[in-house]
């Protein structure tokens, strides 16, 4: 290979500038003077994170006043429970006293006949 | 480059390893030619050649407390320019490098003082295997000697050697069109 042929070479691939255009766009970015805007990717736990927080509350919430009705409702149901219970109590102990006086009055019936029929 | 330039160049990277940003910038502008020419002529198309010049210099920024010279920046800033295009390269199965037609506005009317022998350069570089192109651009756009292109792509110097004894054997062989001839002045034997 001849020197001659080495040198076209050397001519023909001598290094070539990049555009000015591009060539800024390099020095800018490389040197950081236009910082790149913040990925969304960088947002998104941020984002997350807030919407987390406001579907906990929601939930929290959610969760809070259905367990104040529920807590409400089972006072309630055992308050009429316990109302039940009172007039049951009550209407046995009607009932007992008036089954004690039919028991009196039967009983002071038959010791009335027995008397009778042992006088005769 | 004199010794005057390097020494200056030198205070510009231990300047630009301190955040200097005018330091950064000239250290840019002293390479980039070089970055993107090898990245150009290995890639084919301009685009891809400006996408590989700033990933490599952006890799640079990260990298500046490891490089102890502008002789050592430039050695790595080769290096990492053809080790990623002949990655490049590749990982494509069968590289499309720009048709001629297409390449009117591949190299600046500046640059380009022989546009047909540019386009036809780049055809016939085209045409090599990535190691191939790499060593004959280190050679003739980078002018380092076979020794310097075996630690930068490392490669042993015997493939530097039959790289580009082969290489131009092929280049002029498809140039002139006649069979190759033996190159027995070659300094590559």
């Amino acid at each position: 290979m001849s020197k001659d042929i080495e040198s076209e070479m050397r001519a023909a691939l001598r290094p070539l500038a990049p555009s000015e255009e591009f060539s800024q766009k390099l020095v800018a970015n490389v040197t950081g003077r236009h910082p790149a805007p913040l990925e969304p990717r960088r947002l998104a736990p941020r984002r997350r994170s807030l919407a987390w927080w406001l579907s906990a509350s929601l939930a929290a919430s959610v969760v809070l006043v259905v367990g104040v009705h529920q807590h409400l409702e089972q006072q309630r149901l055992q308050q009429s429970g316990l109302e039940a219970r009172r007039e049951v109590l009550q209407a046995l102990r009607v009932t007992s006293q008036k089954l004690n006086l039919a028991f009196e009055a039967v009983k002071s019936q038959s010791t009335s006949l027995t008397d009778d029929q042992s006088g005769a | 480059m004199n010794d005057d330039s390097a020494d200056h160049l030198d205070q510009q990277l231990q300047k630009a390893r301190r955040g200097e940003r005018a330091a950064l910038t000239l250290l840019v502008q002293t390479h980039q030619r070089s970055v993107y020419s090898l990245a150009l002529r290995m890639l084919g198309t301009r685009d891809l050649a400006e996408d590989l010049t700033q990933e490599v210099f952006m890799q640079m920024n990260g990298n500046l407390s490891a490089i102890d010279s502008n002789r050592h920046l430039g050695f790595w800033l080769r290096q990492v320019t053809t080790n990623r295009a002949i990655d490049q390269l590749r990982r494509r199965a069968r590289v499309r490098m720009t048709p001629l037609d297409e390449e009117t506005q591949l190299f600046s009317a500046e640059e380009a003082s022989d546009p047909l022998l540019q386009r036809h350069l780049q055809a016939l570089l085209a045409d090599l295997s990535p190691p191939a192109r790499a060593v004959l651009l280190l050679r003739y756009q980078e002018d380092l000697d076979p020794l310097e292109i075996a630690r930068t792509l490392e490669m042993p110097l015997n493939t530097v050697k039959s790289h580009l004894k082969r290489s131009l054997e092929s280049m002029r062989e498809k140039t002139i069109g006649t069979q190759p001839a033996r190159c027995e002045d070659s300094p590559y034997e």
